[in-house]
């Protein structure tokens, strides 16, 4: 048996299939009255009686100037709204505790005319906090805090947007499924860097090689070709000495392995924490590594994409990495 | 939780309540019109941030508190009516100042658009009705204002003006064509402020009523308009006599009880000349109804809506809460002679209990000894004001004892109700039975139909004789002729009429142009109250037949859905000219339209493809006649986008694209073609 959430899931995929780009049409615009419009309909009613009772025409002729009103809101509020046109930005990957911004960017016709008006609210669904964009002042893109709570892969949830232009009669609103692949790192926790020569012997303490002081100040050479520009000495360079290149201790450190070990399942997340922080820790400092989490092995490398590869595997520990690419 | 800091919304809010109760100052105490200021005040404050903080909802709710008690203590003597409307307005003040949130908010634009539709119950007025909905217009510009703040001022009005012109057609033809029901239950009606006639008068008190100069009511006439003499509009009929005031008689009341209680209306019937006319009354919120003597009502729904008394006057089922309009047929030459007599001289022969007058019963006794004859007798009565010197006045002495006496043997100067009251009075001493009857007598003739107002009130005399049955003396037409053919203004001094409302535009008649501006006006004012306050279930039959002829139940239908069709339509016309999406350029359409052509043939552009590299794919994947004209558009449709060409330049590029395309729609015909053949 299906619960009722999942019945109206199904049906919003089918009704509003994921995209990236929207422009809204009658098959994703929502509309119905809001409680205010309950409230207005309630007085035209009072309206009708009272002059009704009173055998009062011009309170009879208000009534029904109301009720043109609310009518004609029916066609203002979805026509408004229906001139809506947003895309999703792009998006990075976030950590645990932490949370994704994602960027929606709405549109911006030349014409004043196709461009729609007032607030509008936006928030996921099943959210509770939705913030307030309004539509004559604001900026693109507008970021939407998605909050991670569970390492592995995100499903960016529905964005709901809501619209009550102009009068607040009527609700009109959508939730759009954006095609996008998040994943949620570990949280990084702080520990110290243990790298291991994994190739020789994991386990083996004395090869274990201390790296603290890694960015210890070691000497002055001239620059290389392909060296990175912020080990450039700029005092010396200010000084006209020429580039000259500062030497670091750690720079010239063996290349090592993190090493996922084997521990019992309530210590994984902790110890994925701590390698993400290293991970995180050694690729500031630009130094080669390689990790090893046992179903998935990445070769020692350097760069942003070495880390985001590790921090993938990371992410989506205990499957390997082979499965992402194939999403 | 929402600031009024430069909050536009706010702002627009509290003016438009502020000016909703002023409109409403004769219905609302003056501590809760404070209260209303204060609250005003205080939203005003925090506008212009004079002051950072609203008051606490403690101190709101003490107040609230406080001002409930209040009002429950006067509540007795307010009425149901103004006591609920009071209440309103107290609310909203108090809800003004906590005004914190969207709900709130929202509670108050509710309260406030139901309090504009109250003041029509106090005003319908042509002025009053418009500046309602510019009220009303203010509250929607207000809603608006919080629903897109950004938005300039003026965008908005523009806006919410369109909106509002656009609503307007709707909610006509709604009107129209809506039915109209009768009330569905009885409303409270408000306790009587107005100046009008009342069912106990004091010589004198008509006096204070000729200093008003507001409407009474409208009679428009088909055929024969009564001439001056014959303009006496009967409303009360007052049969108790005390010694100094008339009241209706509680016999008579009772009586016409029981005739209510048993259904067994009146039933008058005319013979002779006759006026036939539509009354427009004002609202009194009484019952009482005016018309010449004898009064039937005219037709089935002035028939349901009156009820006739045995004293041949006519009364509404409800009190006239609204602009009431009945139609009326008047026998001017008919007898008074068709109710009970011998009721009528029971109630009408009875004096006041204590003695009283003892000059007035010499005297009558006297004429009466003389004067055998019963209209022998009341014409000796009427000579006797004609030659004794008496005057017309609004401004008689004041007459505490023994009134009859003083008015008839010392002052000699007394208003229509004084001559009435004394004339009655002598007669029922000398065995005639009369009575008072109040109403108004004359009217302003303006093409086909008569204005009362208020000055025109009167009081009469009507004595029983055998032969003709009741019948109207006027006391007042001996003294002053003029106050019969002419009106009231020609019977006093200048200077008196209206003396006590100096501004009124009926002081002015001899100013020719001020004049002029006032009939215009009263005749917008009937235009408005026959035309709107007056359509009601019977106007909107005829208006019904005048489309469609004989009402069958078919047709009535049909019409509905016709009126519905029409009101969607007007929708339409508004909002489809914005759903159509901006029309395409005309080289890029051509563009399109060969993509869907080699769509056909399965080839397809990628989104992330421009123009050139897709040409050189297509001319990859598909024969040289295909591939070659469209190679040519693409080389059009780039050069046309990124290079602007003049116009005679644009108009050779279009119809050379036209060419190609049309080229490259044969070649795809010519090899659907060969593929048949191929596979045959």
């Amino acid at each position: 048996m299906l619960n009722r959430h999942e019945v109206f899931g199904r049906w919003l995929d089918k009704r509003i299939p994921s995209a990236n780009r929207f422009e809204l049409d009658h098959k994703s615009i929502f509309i119905f009255p809001s409680k205010f419009g309950a409230l207005f309909l309630f007085l035209c009613s009072g309206l009708f009686l009272l002059g009704t009772n009173y055998q009062n025409n011009l309170m009879i002729m208000l009534c029904y100037f109301l009720v043109s009103l609310f009518l004609l809101n029916l066609f203002i509020t979805y026509v408004n709204f229906s001139k809506l046109d947003l895309q999703l930005g792009k998006t990075h990957n976030g950590f645990v505790n932490d949370s994704i911004q994602i960027p929606i960017w709405f549109n911006q016709s030349e014409h004043k005319k196709q461009r729609p008006n007032g607030d509008l609210q936006i928030g996921f669904y099943k959210h509770a906090n939705f913030l307030t964009l309004d539509l004559n002042d604001f900026s693109n893109p507008v970021y939407l805090a998605l909050p991670c709570e569970a390492r592995g892969r995100l499903e960016l949830p529905r964005v709901t947007i809501c619209s009550y232009y102009p009068l607040g009669l009527f609700r009109c609103w959508t939730h759009l499924k954006f095609k996008t692949s998040l994943l949620v790192y570990p949280a990084p926790i702080s520990t110290p860097i243990s790298l291991q020569n994994s190739s020789e012997n994991p386990k083996g303490h004395g090869q274990r090689e201390q790296t603290m002081g890694y960015d210890d100040f070691d000497s002055l050479t001239p620059y290389k070709k392909g060296e990175p520009l912020n080990h450039v000495a700029w005092k010396q360079l200010a000084k006209g000495q020429g580039m000259i290149s500062k030497q670091f201790s750690t720079q010239q450190s063996n290349t090592g392995w993190l090493v996922l070990q084997k521990t019992s399942p309530e210590f994984i997340e902790k110890q994925l924490s701590h390698l993400c922080f290293q991970v995180m820790e050694l690729s500031k400092n630009e130094q080669r590594f390689g990790l090893n989490l046992g179903t998935t092995q990445i070769l020692p490398a350097t760069g942003n994409e070495h880390q985001k590869a590790c921090l993938e595997a990371l992410a989506i520990y205990p499957q390997s990495l082979a499965t992402i690419k194939e999403v | 939780m929402t600031s009024s800091i430069n909050n536009h919304s706010h702002f627009v809010l509290t003016l438009t309540f502020l000016l909703t109760s002023l409109t409403l100052y004769t219905s609302v105490m003056a501590w809760i019109i404070i209260l209303v200021i204060c609250a005003v005040t205080m939203r005003l404050a925090l506008y212009f941030q004079l002051h950072k903080h609203a008051p606490s909802i403690r101190t709101l709710n003490l107040l609230a508190l406080l001002s409930g008690i209040v009002l429950a203590y006067f509540s007795l003597q307010l009425g149901v009516l103004l006591g609920m409307l009071n209440l309103l307005v107290m609310a909203s003040a108090l809800k003004l100042m906590l005004l914190r949130n969207n709900r709130d908010y929202h509670q108050l634009v509710t309260t406030v658009g139901f309090l504009i539709g109250c003041g029509f119950i106090f005003q319908q007025g042509i002025v009053f009705s418009i500046i309602y909905l510019l009220l009303m217009v203010a509250l929607i510009l207000s809603l608006a204002l919080h629903y897109s703040p950004s938005k300039s001022l003026l965008q908005t009005s523009k806006d919410i003006s369109i909106m509002g012109l656009q609503a307007l057609p709707i909610a006509l033809l709604l009107f129209l064509v809506m039915p109209k029901f009768d009330p569905l239950w009885q409303m409270p009606a408000a306790k009587s402020t107005e100046t009008g006639l009342s069912e106990k008068i004091t010589p004198g008190d008509i006096a204070k009523l000729s200093q008003s100069s507001d409407l009474v009511f409208r009679a428009s006439f088909t055929g024969d308009i009564p001439q001056p003499q014959e303009r006496y509009w009967r409303a009360i009929v007052l049969e108790d006599f005390d010694g100094a005031s008339w009241q209706i008689s509680p016999q008579r009341m009772a009586i016409n009880n029981q005739y209510r209680q048993y259904s067994e209306e009146f039933d008058a019937s005319g013979e002779g000349r006759v006026f036939q006319y539509e009354v427009f009354a004002e609202p009194t919120h009484q019952n009482w109804l005016y018309a010449i003597d004898v009064a039937i009502p005219d037709g089935s729904y002035s028939n349901q809506r009156i009820w006739q008394n045995h004293d041949y006057q006519l009364i509404s089922q409800a009190p006239l809460v609204s602009t009431f309009q009945y139609k009326v047929k008047s026998y001017p030459s008919a007898n008074l002679n068709q109710s009970l007599y011998s009721l009528d001289k029971r109630i009408n022969l009875q004096l006041p209990p204590k003695t009283g007058n003892p000059k007035t019963q010499a005297w009558v006794d006297n004429l009466r000894s003389q004067h055998p004859d019963d209209v022998d007798f009341a014409q000796k009565i009427l000579e006797y004001f004609e030659n004794q010197g008496f005057s017309y006045t609004l401004k008689p002495p004041l007459m505490q004892d023994e009134p009859v006496d003083q008015f008839l043997f010392e002052a000699k100067q007394g208003f229509c109700s004084h001559y009435a009251s004394a004339m009655a009075y002598a007669l029922r001493l000398g065995g005639i039975p009369a009575r008072l009857v109040t109403g108004y007598q004359g009217g302003e003739l303006r093409s086909d139909y008569l204005s009362i107002y208020q000055y025109d009130a009167h009081a009469w005399v009507e004595a029983w004789f055998d032969e003709t049955g009741w019948q109207r003396i006027d006391p007042t037409a001996v003294v002053a002729p003029d106050r019969i053919q002419y009106g009231l203004q020609s019977a006093v001094e200048a200077e008196n009429f209206l003396y006590n409302s100096p501004f009124s535009l009926a002081r002015f008649n001899s100013v020719t142009w001020l004049n002029d501006l006032r009939l215009m006006l009263n005749s917008v004012d009937y235009a408005w109250t026959k035309w709107v306050l007056g359509f009601d279930q019977e106007q909107q039959k005829d208006l019904f037949k005048s489309f469609i002829g004989e009402l069958t139940p078919r047709k009535v239908a049909l019409f509905a859905f016709g009126v519905f069709a029409l009101i969607f339509t007007l929708i339409a016309l508004f909002y489809l000219p914005l759903w159509r999406k901006p029309k395409l350029d005309k080289s890029t359409s051509y563009y399109l339209k060969a993509q869907q052509i080699l769509g056909k043939l399965g080839i397809y552009r990628a989104d992330s493809k421009g123009p050139i590299d897709f040409s050189s794919q297509v001319a990859r994947a598909t024969d040289m006649s295909i591939s070659a004209p469209f190679e040519r558009l693409t080389k059009l449709y780039v050069i046309h986008m990124y290079r602007p060409d003049t116009p005679i330049e644009l108009r050779k590029h279009h119809a050379m694209m036209a060419k190609e395309l049309s080229k490259m729609k044969a070649a795809v015909k010519a090899l659907g073609k060969v593929e048949v053949l191929e596979q045959s």
